[in-house]
């Protein structure tokens, strides 16, 4: 055989038949051996761990709910947005100049900047590229990532935003949200739990890059959305409260201001604001400068390292139901409403004021020196006389006193579903009737001077008055609604209990109404409708001196009411701080005002039907003669400029409100021009005088303020600079009050 | 000359280049069989894969078509060639080639910090290693078929050192057949150095394995296969010692050795692949189901390929590939032990066991039974020329077939 020639059963085939054995049988068998005790022994530890790999829990937020007005017009709510993030360590060379267009070209971002974050976080997983990104973005940046293939390098995930469309209306109130969505503050923190819902999960099958399989099984658990409010707040009022007190804050140039509105029938809460405020949308912002410089100068040390932080906390609170003030000549109405319920006191009871009385070894003066002379308790309270509350007081004792001071809830929380509500505590806000309340004690706590309440005690307990005796809870979430609309739960008025009888409630409230036709009360007088109410002012003890808080607090209209008011000045800086000069005003222009809106008829008496106002008739498109012989019915002075036939145009606009007597252009050609005249000054004319003066220049005034005919009563304010170049006709309110006769 | 060239006049001319007889039925048609199965199997595991990374889920399918074709085409036309009278050339050429390969690649830029590809112009990449697998078998079949006589020489060898030596344990220990063993030993160092150069770790032990089967097979003594192990380990810890293998390889070993070594890093891949080979029980989970191919196993289209198979047809369809594997490397060995030639012989041989040590490694890799290595499995694994050259292989086996005697036998 040659060399290269072999037989089958050569030496090289039994060692290719061995190497056979070894490798297609024992190796193989190896393997094979190996596949299946991994299949078959291990099989189920492998699947399990590859299939909790797979599946992927995901965390479905549930929608907050929503916060309504009691017109359901929406105060707080809660918007789907996304959050985009990369991770910057899959950015490559290939992909660079992709991920930084289409984040910039979507989310309208700067490419350099980008650039530059990118390569800051080259060796990190993540960087947050943009928050509160809306859904049109969203969208157009998925879709981007999709075609250039970077679902490994861009993500978007969602996110939400609580929106206040109001801004800082109620933000007092309805506090805010942190950056997970709960409630940090306000009725979002009170109500978090039922505002938040249930979060829902997605269990669903996802590949080795986190991105869910389309076909696979996919298990969910439904969130169930939070609850919605519906609050008693209404908008419009909140507006009316926010305004007047926006103005009374900066007229006044005062540290803060409070007020509330309330239905007393009820105890549900129309409106409480507080001033300084902030944006709810933005609540890191100092709203207000003067917090911050506030807090500079007088804050604590910490304070004053970080004056924004301590101004952000104070405008955050809702002092209204947090904060605790002496109530000063208001406290009277509750002292002598108790000693008429107890009998210490009746409607004769008589008492010589003579300016002063003595307590003890202490001398408590009234504001009037010479004393307000012969009294009852009808004039105690028209007067404000500290001398006769303190007499009353006196007489009453300290348990009677105490009894009542409870009875009207002044020892107590209101219980007022709004977050941050105080608790009075003995011998803090008020003296211990067991042991430390002295004759003296009693005799300032007569007239409100040092005892502390909070404001919403205050119109809450004059609610009673109002109320027949009735001591309301108050409440500002009226109802609760589901996702679905479906009302889950309606808060029902809860009756406190009965503080005083109906009939002594009515007598304090027909006296209340003179104390603002005719006392302290008279600049928070509008016409037609009732007003009863008290003006307070009050010291502030601890305080520099010279700080005041002017205050006042009623309801209208009197025999049935359907507001009641709080007002509060704290620490007025102008030249007035006494509550019936600065706090009666307002509280009478949002006692006008919302009664307007509430749609609450006037009804005036004869001396008010005098100076009232109507809606302007429509007379244009009429002819001439027409228009005449319409006017024969109102008392308008009327100006006709032009020589058509027929009115084009008038002025004030039809349905102006308007003087009934004021004045009324009427303009027949199309070519007119306008008649002009000049605004004269008002000031410190009476409502008559004013109305002449306005008249004779062709204009009309709009009364705002006390519209009472009294002498003292005068114009302190008017919305047109006084020169000023204005249309014939034009309408010109002029705000009036008096300085006299009303300190308390 | 066979009995069959005697009974038939010499062939004359270009037809004496071309073999002639059948092909190997049997073997053609195992052969078909694992090549349809690979194909469908690639396309499963990877087009979640290439949909995601390709936006194209038959992306690597269609490539792997195009390969196959190309390569069939190949192995047809090199199953009509007479290989024996190439030998020389195919040793020549094939050795030179590779080695020329093999030192390029090394000046190549590198892959995952090694040096195993050539890049062709034209975005054409091959692998030389895999041309070298191929060519040490083409090399040492010729050299042990030629010098078979001086393999199997008991002849003291000359020389005094050999003489002493000879003397010393009083027997002819060191005989002629040393002229082959060492330069057949030198040049699968060569070959195997130069494919450890380009840190290729499983080609460099393919090598070996390769070279040590073939001199099994051309009948070099046990003796020398003890003292060549003996020799390799003595070798191997002083280059472990030497810090050599370090690095690359350290944490292969670890990652191996350390189940929970990290599980995102150095242990993903494998772990996956167990995942996958454990979900897929005794039936598996049906072609196409595989859920690991979800961008689980990273590269699914190649190392890993094998365990979206177990999870896709169970341990019951894998033992059955493997079985058809078995059967190809039997019908191989068939197929070369009835070839009168001895060259043909070790060439049928050589390329199926080359085939065999493959799939072994590579489930052996896939199941976490050795070192993450990186070697691919034939028929299965994404990959052109590397497809291309194995089929070229098979053409030489079937070529083989041709002369071998195997329907007369019955």
């Amino acid at each position: 055989m040659k060399n290269g020639e072999m037989k089958s059963t050569s030496k090289t085939g039994v060692r290719g038949v061995i190497v056979m054995i070894l490798v297609a049988v024992i190796a193989f068998g190896a393997c094979i051996i190996r596949i299946g005790y991994l299949t078959l022994v291990k099989g189920d530890v492998y699947r399990e761990k590859a299939e909790a790999q797979q599946l992927s829990d995901t965390t479905v937020s549930a929608a907050r709910g929503t916060v309504y007005d009691a017109n359901m017009k929406v105060l707080a709510q809660s918007a789907s947005v996304w959050m985009v993030y990369i991770n910057p360590s899959k950015v490559t060379e290939k992909n660079r100049s992709d991920v930084i267009t289409v984040l910039s070209d979507t989310l309208a971002l700067d490419a350099a900047e980008l650039s530059r974050k990118i390569d800051n976080n080259a060796s990190y997983g993540y960087l947050k590229i943009k928050g509160e990104v809306e859904f049109n973005e969203r969208k157009a940046l998925e879709d981007l990532i999709a075609e250039k293939k970077l679902r490994d390098v861009i993500f978007v995930d969602p996110d939400t935003k609580r929106y206040y469309p109001n801004g800082s209306l109620a933000s007092t109130i309805l506090g805010f949200t942190g950056t997970d969505g709960n409630g940090l503050y306000g009725i979002e923190y009170l109500y978090d739990d039922a505002l938040t819902g249930t979060n829902g999960r997605i269990v669903t099958a996802k590949d080795g890059v986190q991105f869910e399989l389309d076909n696979a099984y996919e298990i969910s658990y439904e969130a169930e959305q939070g609850l919605s409010l519906v609050l008693t707040l209404d908008e419009e009022i909140q507006t009316i409260l926010e305004n007047a007190l926006q103005t009374a804050l900066v007229d006044n140039a005062a540290k803060n201001v409070y007020g509330i509105v309330m239905n007393p029938k009820t105890g549900a809460i129309l409106a409480v604001a507080n001033l300084p405020d902030y944006d709810s949308n933005d609540p890191y912002k100092v709203l207000y400068p003067q917090l911050t410089e506030y807090f500079k100068e007088y804050g604590t040390d910490a304070e004053k390292a970080d004056p924004v932080a301590a101004a952000r906390i104070e405008q955050w609170k809702n002092k209204s139901v947090a904060d605790f003030y002496y109530p000063g000549s208001v406290f009277k109405v509750f002292v002598v409403a108790g000693a008429m319920e107890e009998g210490v006191i009746d409607e004769n009871t008589t008492y010589y004021c003579g300016g002063t009385t003595t307590v003890g070894s202490r001398s408590i003066k009234d504001y009037n020196p010479t004393g307000h002379g012969n009294e009852t308790p009808r004039t105690l309270l028209v007067n404000s006389c500290n001398t006769f509350a303190v007499n009353v007081g006196l007489k009453m004792g300290v348990d009677l006193y105490f009894k009542y001071f409870q009875a009207f809830g002044f020892s107590e929380r209101t219980g007022v579903d709004l977050a941050g509500e105080s608790t009075p505590a003995v011998n803090v806000t008020y003296h211990d009737p067991a042991v430390s309340f002295s004759t003296s004690d009693l005799a300032s706590a007569s007239f409100g001077q040092s005892i502390s309440v909070t404001p919403l005690q205050i119109v809450t307990a004059i609610s009673a008055i109002g109320n027949g005796g009735k001591l309301m809870q108050p409440y500002v979430v009226g109802k609760t609604v589901d996702a679905q609309g479906n009302t889950v739960s309606v808060t029902q008025p809860t009756v406190k209990r009965q503080v005083v009888s109906a009939s002594t409630a009515a007598t304090v409230a027909s006296w209340m109404e003179d104390v603002v036709t005719e006392g302290t009360g008279k600049n928070a007088f509008v016409s037609g409708y009732h007003v009863a109410g008290k003006t307070g002012t009050s010291e502030k003890l601890g305080a520099s001196n010279d700080a005041y808080i002017a205050s006042f607090a009623g309801f209208a209209p009197r025999s049935d009411p359907e507001i009641s008011v709080v007002i509060v000045i704290d620490d007025p800086k102008g030249a007035n701080y006494s509550g019936g000069i600065i706090a009666a005003p307002v509280a009478g222009e949002v006692i006008e005002k919302t009664l307007s809106y509430l749609g609450v008829e006037p009804a005036y008496t004869e001396g008010e039907m005098a100076v009232m106002s109507a809606a302007m008739p429509d007379f244009t498109g009429k002819s001439v003669e027409e228009a005449n012989s319409l006017l024969q019915d109102y008392d308008y002075t009327v100006r006709v400029v032009g020589e058509g036939s027929t009115v084009v145009a008038q002025m004030p606009e039809a349905g102006r409100k308007t003087p009934v007597n004021g004045v009324l252009v009427l303009y027949t050609q199309t070519d007119y021009e306008k008649e002009m005249t000049t605004v004269p000054d008002f000031t410190g004319l009476t409502v008559s005088q004013a109305n002449r003066l306005a008249v004779g220049n062709n204009l009309n005034i709009r009364v705002s303020g006390s519209a009472s005919s009294e002498s003292t009563v005068v114009a302190y304010k008017q919305d047109y600079e006084v020169g000023q170049q204005v249309e014939s006709g034009s309408v010109i309110t002029v705000s009036f009050r008096t300085t006299t006769g009303i300190h308390d | 000359m066979d009995q069959r060239t005697t009974t038939k006049k010499p062939r004359r001319g270009i037809k004496q280049f071309f073999a002639e007889g059948g092909i190997d039925i049997p073997f053609f048609a195992i052969l078909i069989a694992i090549i349809v199965i690979g194909l469908v199997m690639l396309f499963s595991a990877t087009y979640v894969y290439a949909y995601y990374y390709e936006d194209d889920s038959a992306y690597y399918f269609k490539r792997q078509l195009l390969w196959v074709a190309v390569g069939i085409a190949a192995m047809i036309a090199v199953s009509h060639i007479d290989i024996e009278r190439f030998k020389n050339l195919f040793a020549l050429a094939g050795t030179g080639a590779s080695w020329l390969f093999l030192g390029v690649a090394l000046l190549m830029p590198a892959y995952h910090g090694t040096h195993r590809y050539v890049y062709l112009p034209g975005g054409l990449q091959f692998q030389p290693s895999d041309v070298a697998k191929f060519a040490l078998i083409l090399t040492l079949a010729a050299i042990l078929s030629t010098f078979h006589n001086v393999i199997v020489s008991k002849k003291p060898l000359q020389g005094n050192l050999a003489r002493k030596v000879n003397d010393l344990v009083n027997k002819p220990v060191l005989n002629d057949s040393l002229k082959i063993i060492i330069p057949c030993g030198a040049i699968i160092v060569i070959y195997a150095g130069l494919v450890a150069a380009g840190s290729h770790l499983s080609g460099t032990i393919l090598i070996f394995l390769i070279g040590i089967i073939l001199l099994f097979l051309g009948e070099v003594r046990g003796k020398w296969f003890a003292i060549g192990g003996v020799g390799g380990v003595a070798g191997l810890v002083l280059l472990y010692q030497t810090g050599v293998l370090k690095g690359y390889m350290e944490e292969r070993i670890t990652a191996w050795l350390d189940k929970d070594y990290e599980p995102l890093g150095a242990r993903w891949q494998v772990n996956q692949a167990l995942y996958a080979i454990g979900s897929g029980g005794l039936m598996g989970k049906g072609l196409g189901q595989s859920t690991l191919k979800h961008l689980y196993v990273s590269e699914p289209q190649n190392d890993m390929i094998f365990s979206i198979v177990v999870e896709e047809l169970g341990f019951i369809g894998a033992a059955l590939i493997l079985i058809l594997f078995a059967l190809l490397i039997w019908r191989g060995v068939v197929i070369g032990i009835n070839n009168p030639s001895r060259y043909k012989a070790l060439v049928a041989m050589g390329v199926v066991f080359q085939l065999g040590v493959q799939v072994v490694l590579n489930i052996l890799v896939a199941t976490d039974s050795i070192p993450n290595t990186g070697i691919s499995l034939p028929f299965f694994s994404y990959g052109g020329t590397a497809y291309v050259i194995t089929l070229v292989e098979m053409g030489f086996v079937l070529g083989i077939s041709r002369s071998s005697k195997l329907r007369r036998q019955k």
